[in-house]
């Protein structure tokens, strides 16, 4: 039996509204690579986060190396060798690499001044010993992200880590530097026996570097295995989906003519960095084209371009025969298009307006709420706000109060209410679910499938791969950006598009089962 | 809702409470009867017609000043400028005062009028495009603009606008008798302008409240990434409600020469904009409460005038009211969002154990 | 050409130069705190009422011990009960620091005038004696030509000033403090995971800032005047040290240059009175500080775009 290091035991962590992590025991040894994989929201990264000290738990204890831990800080967990990588880089811009690296426990001249050359020196020295190349002198804000995060993994070494946690380190990096970071894993873990775990949702990852993998869903661990053991597929089907059972939905109709249409897209993101690589797709009245893809291969980027939130590189976006390439959400509206997007809370809603104000969006101009063309007629909006609020079934203190204060599935209910009261040939939905408790998730399934049915045309996206096979009748999986497979939903299993999401690299291994 | 506003008000009353029980504390330790004081005050405001002229009149530009900065607010955009904008729009109806000298008050005020509120608009401009265009901080760059504003005004009071037959300083030509507005109480600043003031003041209640226009300035101010999704053009909701707001400080400065200096000197506004400010923020922004703290404000400064004159106690006494005021309600947001973050964490908990 | 060159002569005299020192200084020392507060991630608008405040209660203080040494003391002791209310305010209950500037600057005005008025009168300290700091008179200066002039007979606070804008140039950028100051208004989460409070070295960016503007007042009133107090004496300086702050991006040797760059466009008005008005002269250094804002944001655009394009053909190449 190899040495334990670190042991979650009965580990829980509450949000407000939330159970991130509902009691988890999970023991990890040392001189392992552990992959941890699961959906975003899962609650990996705050398991992770409890393990470095950021949060304390609501419930259970945390072990490393047999001790209990009693004081929940990243002093406190650093103090017993833990290192972590935060999937958004913990550095200062403005500093040297050697100085982001030193923070905190600066080398000193005559006890007040801080020894630039010996902070250099320290990360020469450093680079040397675990084969990490990076310039101590130059600033932080002109290297790229793959060099910030050799800056991370350096910072966690200087202060002495040998358990180093990655939170989604190859999110940010190309191929090539995914190779070089996975060669420095192995070998710091070879070398000098020092424990890593990768906190991931990119399966050939966990396949080509982990010793044991542990799979999180909806905040619960719902196995841990040998790495060995395990295929990508039967990993995927572990990680997606939920355990309750839809009923089958109604379905009528025969598609029409193309609603919207994208024609060799290509989309950066935030970054400038190439997201979506020459989409092209098409989608009918009265159908789901459903987007099968795990969490950051573009179909945040993709779906924002064909809404108007994002600009495209090049290629074309269609809307009811309209070109709206690049044009402003307004437009995009304008031509036919309603959205219900992925951050409801960032993009979707006003936390702060009321209920009322959030259903009216959009129709403040409509004709038929103003008085003289700019009054806006209090007791017209409060009736048709209403009238969508009882329809919707949102359930709250009533139409006035702030949007912030709801539940994520009332909120939803809110978002959907209103996108779907314009009454658009087309709709683009972008996870109709997350986060919403399996009542509302039903109610909002039934009424998206009351849309096609009426001839809408609907592009949807979900990180439920249950959801996307329930609720499309075509599905295409992307996979870095590009399309890789188009099935009927029929005719495909969960399984094989499991191989399609996770890239060509299996798509041999998907042909011959 | 209705709550919210009990809690507001109490939070309120409490501070004033306390900004006066401490204002004649340093009253008595600095050898002042405060009884006497807050009596004199209190006569100073309400004692006969002219006091409440110069009150209303002082509570019309406090309120005037804080809906500028609550458009601006309400969109989105922080418009410490207001004081610049007031000050270039004064001066400039001054000057159309003295050139349109001669011809008839029905061309000269609304000239003036539109004058200043194109100043002050377009000096609103610079910062309002600098932010929506390059995102750079308008707080700092309308600060600046204030200074710059002060110069550009003493320049022009000193040099090319300055008339000859005026033995101040800075000062441009005196307004003909014509174009003065209408005094409402003898002696008093108080003049006609405060109708035009009322009706800006309904003007802008009306359009946050009741308008679609209003709404999406709302709504920008609030998300402006949910607006923009919601199809609202953001960046031209947030530079016109920047440009109203710089129009409205230029209304101002034309009302204090028009309807009380008569010319424009540096009396025209002693920073009344950040009293303005002041007052907008203690109203968090709401625009009847914006009137309502107004008055109030004007009371004590016009009141503490007269406390000097009667009672020998220096009036500058209003000025420590008036900031212990701001500093216990923004002591008491703090108090209370650091008391809800500690029951959210122990509510937390509880669900957990309720859970488990 | 004559005319010019005569003009030229008044301009680089050094009457402009020692002037351009004397006006510097106050707004310096102001600018050294709004320095450490800007790295600190606190917007300080508050520093002329900081101001205000110092300059009174170190007349207060001089005036009521015939020493112009304690009156500084005092100075600064009321700084850092001023900088503790101001982080009380800003750090700990985060109010909008915006507020509490205003309110600051606002109070410091009500407050000064009204206890300027019960202790010393309506006419303020004309009249009264106060004991003001000494001037320096170095002989050996005047041997030097043109920058003897410019440099000799200051008050203290010239020299001390030198002496402290190294100081918080080694403290920000030479001490590690200096390094946790910076990152705690840069990256507060990053300090925070380093173990590293960035809430304490707000607390210490506001106090000090208190302190250094308490030194600028009492300067301002006990040496720049020569131990009066005028209502409203503060004028704007800590406006000008906010402006110098951001022109440095809250560099001190740099704030102190723009310092020095507001006081010779201060002299050049007095220089060229008749020429050109000093009122437009004046305004300058704050077209300039807005000029400087916009030119910084097209510069870390450029930066970035230059950036990603590097990393693009690198990552191509590989």
């Amino acid at each position: 039996m190899p040495e334990s290091i670190i042991r979650f035991d009965h580990v829980s962590m509450a949000f407000p509204g939330v159970l991130a992590n509902d009691d988890i025991s999970l023991e990890i040894r040392r001189g392992e690579v552990f992959a941890l994989v699961g959906e975003n929201g899962a609650g990996k990264s705050t398991l992770m986060n409890i393990l470095y000290g950021i949060y304390e738990p609501t419930e259970g204890e945390v072990y490393i190396r047999g001790e209990r831990v009693t004081e929940h800080t990243p002093r406190a967990a650093i103090a017993a060798g833990v290192g972590m990588v935060h999937q958004h880089f913990k550095l200062v811009p403005s500093f040297t690499v050697a100085q982001n690296i030193v923070l905190s426990r600066e080398p000193r001249r005559a006890g007040i001044f801080f020894d630039d050359r010996k902070a250099m020196a320290l990360t020469r020295e450093l680079c040397e010993e675990y084969g990490l190349q990076v310039d101590p002198e130059a600033e932080v804000r002109d290297l790229g992200v793959g060099e910030q995060q050799r800056v991370e993994i350096l910072k966690a070494l200087y202060r002495g880590a040998d358990i180093l946690i990655l939170d989604e380190p190859t999110a940010v990096l190309t191929p090539q530097e995914t190779d070089e970071l996975f060669a420095v894993l192995r070998r710091i873990v070879r070398e000098k026996n020092m424990t890593v775990i990768l906190i991931t949702h990119k399966l050939y990852e966990v396949m080509a570097i982990s010793d044991r993998v542990g799979i999180l869903r909806q905040g619960k661990l719902v196995g841990v295995e040998e790495t060995k053991n395990v295929t990508q597929a039967s990993l995927a089907s572990l990680m997606v989906g939920r355990e309750v059972l839809f009923d089958r939905l109604e379905r009528e109709g025969t598609p029409g003519e193309s609603a919207i249409v994208v024609e060799h897209l290509f989309v950066s993101d935030s970054r400038g960095l190439p997201a979506v690589r020459g989409v092209s797709l098409s989608v009918r009245a009265g159908e789901v084209l459903g987007i099968a893809a795990i969490e950051g291969n573009g179909q945040s980027e993709l779906l924002e371009a064909v809404c108007g939130l994002r600009k495209p590189d090049s290629g074309k976006v269609l809307v009811c025969g309209a070109d709206v390439t690049g044009r402003d959400p307004g437009a995009v509206r304008g031509a036919g298009l309603a959205h219900i997007p992925e951050d409801r809370l960032r993009t979707g809603v006003s936390e702060e307006a009321s209920i009322s104000d959030n259903l009216l969006t959009g129709r403040q101009r409509d004709k038929r709420f103003l008085r003289f063309g700019f009054h806006l007629k209090a007791d017209a909006v409060r009736q048709y706000t209403k009238e969508l609020y009882e329809r919707y079934d949102v359930r709250s203190g009533g139409i006035e109060t702030p949007a912030g204060d709801m539940s994520g599935g009332n909120l939803q209910k809110i978002v959907v209410a209103r996108e779907f009261s314009f009454d658009t040939p087309a709709l683009v939905i972008a996870q109709p679910t997350r986060g919403v408790d399996i009542g509302a998730s039903e109610f909002i399934h039934e009424r998206i499938m009351e849309k096609r049915n009426h001839g809408c045309a609907i592009l949807l996206s979900s990180a439920d791969l249950d959801e996307v096979l329930r609720l499309s009748d075509r599905i295409i999986t992307l996979y870095e950006g590009a399309v890789t497979g188009e099935f009927e939903a029929g005719a495909v299993t969960r399984e094989q598009l499991g191989y399609y999401m996770t890239g060509d690299r299996t798509q041999e291994a998907a042909n011959e089962t | 809702m209705k709550r919210k506003n009990i809690s507001y008000l109490i939070s309120l009353s409490v501070s004033i409470v306390l900004a006066l029980a401490i204002g004649a504390l340093v009253l008595a330790l600095t050898g002042y009867s405060p009884a006497r004081a807050y009596g004199e005050m209190l006569r100073g405001t309400f004692s006969n017609a002219r006091h409440i002229g110069d009150t209303l009149e002082y509570a019309m530009v406090l309120c005037i000043c804080a809906l500028a900065c609550i458009v601006g607010a309400k969109a989105g955009i922080f418009n410490v400028g207001g004081e610049g904008q007031l000050l270039l729009g004064a001066i400039v109806a001054a000057q159309i005062g003295v050139v349109l000298k001669g011809h008839s008050a029905w061309l000269a005020i609304p000239c003036a009028i539109l004058g200043a509120m194109a100043m002050g608009a377009a000096y609103a401009f610079i910062p309002g495009i600098l932010k929506v265009k390059l995102k750079v901080s308008e707080v700092i760059t309308t600060i600046m603009l204030n200074t710059v504003a002060v110069y550009i005004c003493q320049y022009l009071a000193k040099g090319p606008w300055k008339n000859p037959n005026n033995n101040i300083v800075a000062g441009t030509g005196n307004l003909p008798k014509a174009f003065w507005l209408g005094k409402l109480t003898p002696g008093s600043n108080l003049s006609t302008g405060i109708f035009l003031s009322a009706a800006v003041a309904f003007f802008v209640w009306y359009v946050l409240k009741k308008t679609a226009a209003g709404y999406e300035i709302r709504l920008t101010g609030q998300n402006p990434r949910f607006a923009f999704f919601a199809g609202m053009k953001t960046d031209r909701i947030v530079l016109l409600s920047m440009l109203v707001s710089g129009a409205m400080c230029g209304l101002v400065g034309m009302l204090r020469v028009y309807g009380a200096e008569h010319i424009f000197k540096s009396s025209v506004s002693n920073d009344y904009y950040f009293e303005g400010l002041m007052v907008a923020m203690i109203a968090r922004y709401e625009p009847v409460t914006a009137i309502a703290m107004s008055l109030l404000f004007a009371v004590l400064k016009i009141g503490a005038a007269g406390m000097e004159l009667n009672a020998k106690v220096p009036n500058q006494i209003y000025l420590i009211i008036q900031t212990l005021v701001i500093f216990f309600m923004a002591a008491e947001g703090g108090v209370r969002s650091a008391i809800a973050r500690r029951l959210e964490a122990r509510r937390k908990a509880k669900e957990v154990r309720a859970n488990a | 050409m004559r005319e010019l060159w005569s003009l030229l002569k008044t301009v680089i005299s050094p009457g402009t130069f020692n002037q351009m020192l004397r006006s510097a200084t106050p707004v310096a020392l102001a600018a050294m705190g709004g320095a450490l507060t800007e790295h600190a991630g606190i917007m300080n608008i508050g520093m002329d009422g900081m101001i205000l405040l110092g300059a009174f209660v170190g007349v207060i203080g001089s005036y009521l011990t015939a020493s112009a040494g304690l009156g500084v003391l005092a100075a600064v002791g009321l700084g850092v009960l001023v900088g503790l209310l101001f982080a009380l305010f800003v750090v700990k209950l985060r109010s909008d620091e915006f507020i509490i500037g205003c309110a600051l600057n606002t109070f410091a005005a009500g407050a000064t005038a009204y206890l300027s008025r019960a202790i010393f009168g309506l006419s303020g300290t004309s009249g009264h004696h106060v004991t003001s700091l000494p001037r320096l008179h170095l002989n050996f200066l005047n041997h030097i030509p043109f920058l003897g002039k410019i440099l000799n007979h200051h008050s203290v606070f010239v020299y001390v000033t030198w002496i402290l804008v190294l100081l918080m140039w080694l403290f920000v950028y030479k001490t590690p403090w200096g390094f946790w100051l910076r990152a705690s208004g840069e990256q507060p989460e990053t300090l925070r995971t380093a173990g590293v409070s960035p809430e304490r070295m707000q607390w210490l960016a506001s106090i000090l800032c208190g302190v250094f503007c308490g030194l600028a007042g009492a300067h301002l009133s006990l040496g720049y005047l020569n131990g009066t107090f005028t209502e409203n004496m503060s004028n704007s300086r800590g406006f000008i040290a906010f402006a110098c702050v951001i022109f440095s991006a809250a560099n001190p040797s740099k704030a102190y240059l723009a310092a020095l760059m507001f006081g010779f466009f201060d002299a050049l008005g007095y220089r060229l009175q008749g020429v050109i008005s000093s009122d437009l002269t004046a305004t300058i250094p704050y077209l300039i500080t807005v000029v400087m804002m916009v030119y910084v944001v097209v510069r870390s655009r450029r930066r970035r775009k230059k950036n990603l394009r590097q990393h693009e053909s690198l990552g191509n190449l590989s």
